[in-house]
């Protein structure tokens, strides 16, 4: 099973912290000594605001990933349990955007700096990728100051499921018949 | 505050009040949904729906500049159906029957015209905050900045003590205070009435104790408040009463504080401004002298938080350029004046104000060091004295004689009113990833990137339709006042008519728009309300290329070499 | 080898305790201690607050030299002149219109506790005012 960040709404503040916690992890922190303007700030997740709900909305890390499916050069893949979009295979043709049911995925400027030949900016599909490669998991669990994210594992799911599934044993063997 | 901030997440109910703690302090915000997580309330008074009221039990969505008449038809409640605890009010507090008598009118339907809240909903928040086991009360700014604010405070303290809301854990009353050191700022004496630990100028034995320790005659005449120094400057017609020089010392009001064409005017008019600050801003442009000194992470010292925290702040590196510690600074003018003051660190300064400060002088450097933070007050020196998580212990209060005071008064409307010439409202609020006037988060790459100029003015998807407006669009905004260009932001979360703007910016500077007026008792100036009008932008390409120019105008004006980068 | 540096955030009045991570004499990352109000959380500017002393000049600059205004122009000079022409205009303006016609802030920020005490003591006991006041108030 893919893993995805699951947030709770009762928790978030909208404080926006794993927004800049997704782009440190990504840039590293060298972003600190250089210029404003040389690095790229794109968060792969983006607090949404409604009058009842306040949560980040990023990939799910699909079972069937319409994104995958739609990509027409196979840049999307799913490594460790993540679906994964290769910087370096993407054409920047915006069909998995459009794919994606969650409006996870935007276009931005390459944070490699790469160019096209005429020199101008590389613009490739971003999203989340779990923070993969990335000591201690997804910087926006780590650093959400009210543990309103979640990374959502196989286990976790099998436990919780397993755990629903005791409560509803449990609540059976009180009902009489 | 009269509690801590631990405290928060074990009140059995949190009625919190014009305070929006997800934006001005998540960390305390987090606590408050801590204690919906342990089954806290959760009531809610607030013209916009904010982080708390969303998750909130109930929301009270007042029409802003309504307070008054909210907290007294809540006490009306209170007493009218008996709720209200009369062991406590017996035993602990003055002046009940005035107030009983005086919130008679107040009934919920008198209410709910002026706040624009249904009758009903009152009694329930008032039934429901009166037979909470602990109910706490937080309030913030959206009590504070209105011309009737110190009449609030009372009202809503006054509500404590009529449910006996005081003396024990997880209950009382708490202002949180918006920036990191305004608390200490007050406790060490930087206010007109009183030196450190709110010893009082005008106490004859408190100010002879000052002068045998300082050596000097000192003045037994309570000094000006800083909202009042334009009035001192540009209308004061007796030279002798006028106030001719102005030593600025880490703050930028012509930035934060209102109607800032007044400022600027009183800025002018000085013969003399001295401004002692780490980064150049908008009252340096017209300062005499500008002192550099070191900033956070360069210097040691003690903050206070909001709960009375003492906690220590440390260098961690060395500054570059030619500057000095804030202390060192005034030490040097003073000397240089006649009056030698010399300190070789912080922890000398604060001996001196420990030995002057009763309330203080339990909390050492090496207190501090062993237990990372001291809530005053803390009177003696040895380890036993850790502090006071909450104040008022058993119900004793600080007048004389340790009773507790009932406040009532009629609600007074904002200074100034939505008109047909200005028919929307105004209230400036906080940018959750900025703090103050900018000059330090506006230099933090992430949180610049995060949100920069112009800032944003929230209005509602009605007001955006009227207007023919969409998130993003540049529009104008001008009161009385002034005028500004900022952007669109539809939202749900705030009522027709009523529009709010972060106070960071400096292109949409809302301080700009903002009123004079001040509540006549605190002098703190109604930010919270004018009225305002709103113009479509039609030429959306001019209004950015405005914007980019502006931008580029402050950058260059406060030294930055513009042509070296591109924003 | 690096630093640690525990300290309080220099934002809003929660008192978050957080430590400063430097490596050669620069400030590279916070991360948040296990302090009495934050209980090692923080917000992003705790996180990310930091960075304006490296004086990136996005908004505005660094000071880094007094100034005194000459001719209507802001100049740099030594803190010698800057520290006597300040003490200098004080004390004549003290002397032609008396101490209650200088005003004079505390800071509600970065300085600290011991700065505001030592403000507020120059005001009363140098200048000869309670005319010291902060932007508590705005």
């Amino acid at each position: 099973m893919n893993y995805f960040v699951k947030g709770n709404p009762d928790l978030c503040i909208g404080c926006r912290t794993c927004m800049i916690g997704c782009v440190v992890a990504h840039e590293g922190t060298k972003i600190f000594q250089m210029k404003p303007g040389e690095y790229v700030f794109n968060p792969k997740l983006d607090v949404v605001k409604t009058a009842t709900i306040t949560i980040p909305v990023q990939c799910k890390h699909c079972e069937n990933p319409a994104c995958m499916n739609a990509c027409p050069v196979k840049a999307i893949e799913v490594v460790d349990n993540t679906v994964i979009i290769a910087q370096d295979k993407c054409i920047g043709c915006k069909t998995c955007m459009i794919a994606c049911p969650y409006g996870a995925i935007d276009m931005v400027k390459a944070s490699d700096g790469g160019k096209q030949q005429d020199g101008s900016d590389r613009i490739i599909a971003n999203k989340c990728d779990l923070c993969n490669g990335i000591e201690g998991g997804p910087a926006c669990v780590r650093v959400c100051p009210t543990a309103s994210l979640k990374l959502i594992t196989e286990e976790a799911v099998e436990t919780s499921a397993s755990n629903k599934r005791t409560a509803a044993a449990i609540s059976l063997s009180q009902v009489k018949e | 505050m009269s509690m801590g901030v631990p405290e928060i997440e074990d009140a059995k109910l949190l009625f919190i009040f014009g305070y929006n703690g997800a934006d001005s302090h998540p960390i305390v915000a987090r606590r408050i949904v801590k204690a919906k997580q342990k089954g806290a309330k959760l009531i809610v008074v607030d013209p916009r729906i904010t982080e708390s009221a969303r998750i909130a039990d109930m929301h009270l969505q007042l029409k802003g500049g309504s307070n008054m008449a909210l907290v007294q038809a809540m006490a009306n409640v209170i007493i009218a159906e008996g709720l209200a605890d009369q062991k406590f009010i017996e035993d602990h507090t003055n002046g009940y029957e005035e107030y009983k008598e005086f919130v008679k009118k107040y009934t919920p339907e008198y209410a709910e015209p002026i706040c624009h809240v249904p009758a009903e909903q009152i009694r329930e928040a008032a039934r429901a905050y009166a037979k909470a086991e602990s109910s706490m009360i937080l309030y913030g700014m959206g009590v504070c900045q209105f011309a009737q604010a110190v009449d609030v405070v009372k009202g809503l303290a006054s509500l404590a003590l009529l449910t006996g809301n005081f003396g024990g854990p997880n209950m009382g009353i708490g202002p949180v205070r918006g920036q990191n050191n305004v608390q200490g700022a007050c406790d060490m004496g930087a206010l007109p009435n009183c030196y450190s630990g709110y010893q009082s100028v005008t106490d004859d034995a408190v100010r002879e104790k000052f002068e045998k320790a300082w050596g000097v005659k000192l003045s037994n005449k309570v000094g000006i408040p800083l909202t009042h120094v334009p009035h001192r400057v540009l209308e004061e017609k007796d030279e002798k009463k006028k106030i001719h020089a102005y030593y600025i010392f880490g703050e930028d009001p012509a930035q934060s504080d209102p109607d800032l064409n007044e400022i600027r005017e009183t800025l002018e008019k000085l013969d003399f401004v001295v401004m002692q600050d780490i980064f150049m801003n908008k009252t340096g442009l017209q300062a005499d002298v500008i002192l550099p000194s070191t900033a956070w992470g360069e210097h040691d010292g003690i903050y206070s938080a909001c709960d009375r925290g003492f906690a220590r702040i440390r260098k961690a590196i060395e500054p570059k350029g030619d500057v000095k510690t804030d202390w060192e600074i005034i030490s040097l003018i003073s000397t240089a004046m006649g009056y030698p003051m010399h300190y070789n660190n912080t922890k000398e300064i604060w001996d001196e104000m420990r030995s002057l400060t009763p309330s203080f002088f339990g909390a050492t450097y090496e207190k501090l060091e062993a237990l990372g933070s001291i809530q005053w007050p803390c009177r003696d020196e040895s380890m036993e004295d850790k502090g006071t998580p909450y104040l008022f212990t058993g119900g004793k209060f600080s007048h004389p004689d340790g009773r507790g005071k009932f406040f009532a008064t009629e609600w007074r409307p904002p200074c100034e009113v939505e008109s047909p010439e200005y028919p929307y409202s105004l209230s400036t609020v906080r940018e959750v990833g900025h703090y103050s006037v900018r000059t330090m988060t506006g230099n933090c790459r992430a949180l610049a990137n995060l949100e920069d100029e112009p800032g944003w003015i929230q209005m509602s998807p009605e007001d955006c339709e009227k207007l023919n407006v969409k998130e993003g669009d540049l529009i104008k905004v001008y009161s009385k006042r002034g005028s500004l260009i900022t952007r669109v932001l539809p939202t749900e979360r705030v009522r027709p008519g009523a529009t709010y703007m972060t106070y960071q910016w400096w292109i949409g500077a809302c301080n700009e728009l903002t009123t004079p007026y001040l509540d006549p008792v605190s002098n703190t100036p109604e930010s919270k309300y004018c009225a305002i009008n709103l113009e479509k932008i039609d030429d959306q390409a001019w209004a950015e290329q405005y914007v980019k120019d502006s931008y580029e105008s402050i950058r260059k004006n406060m030294g930055i070499d513009t042509a070296k980068k591109e924003v | 080898m690096g630093k640690q540096v525990l300290t309080t955030c220099p934002y809003c009045g929660a008192g978050c305790q957080l430590y400063l991570n430097v490596e050669d004499g620069q400030i590279v990352s916070a991360t948040p201690a296990d302090g009495r109000t934050n209980q090692g959380n923080l917000c992003l500017k705790g996180h990310y607050g930091w960075d304006y002393l490296n004086d990136p000049q996005i908004l505005t600059k660094r000071l880094t030299k007094p100034m005194i205004r000459k001719n209507g122009v802001l100049e740099e000079v030594e803190w010698d002149e800057a520290i006597s022409y300040t003490a200098e205009r004080l004390s004549e303006i003290k002397a032609k219109y008396g101490p209650d016609s200088i005003m004079g802030t505390g800071s509600a920020r970065g300085p600290g506790n011991e700065a505001n005490f030592v403000m507020q003591k120059f005001m009363r006991a140098a200048i000869g005012t309670n005319n010291v006041d902060h932007c508590a108030r705005v």
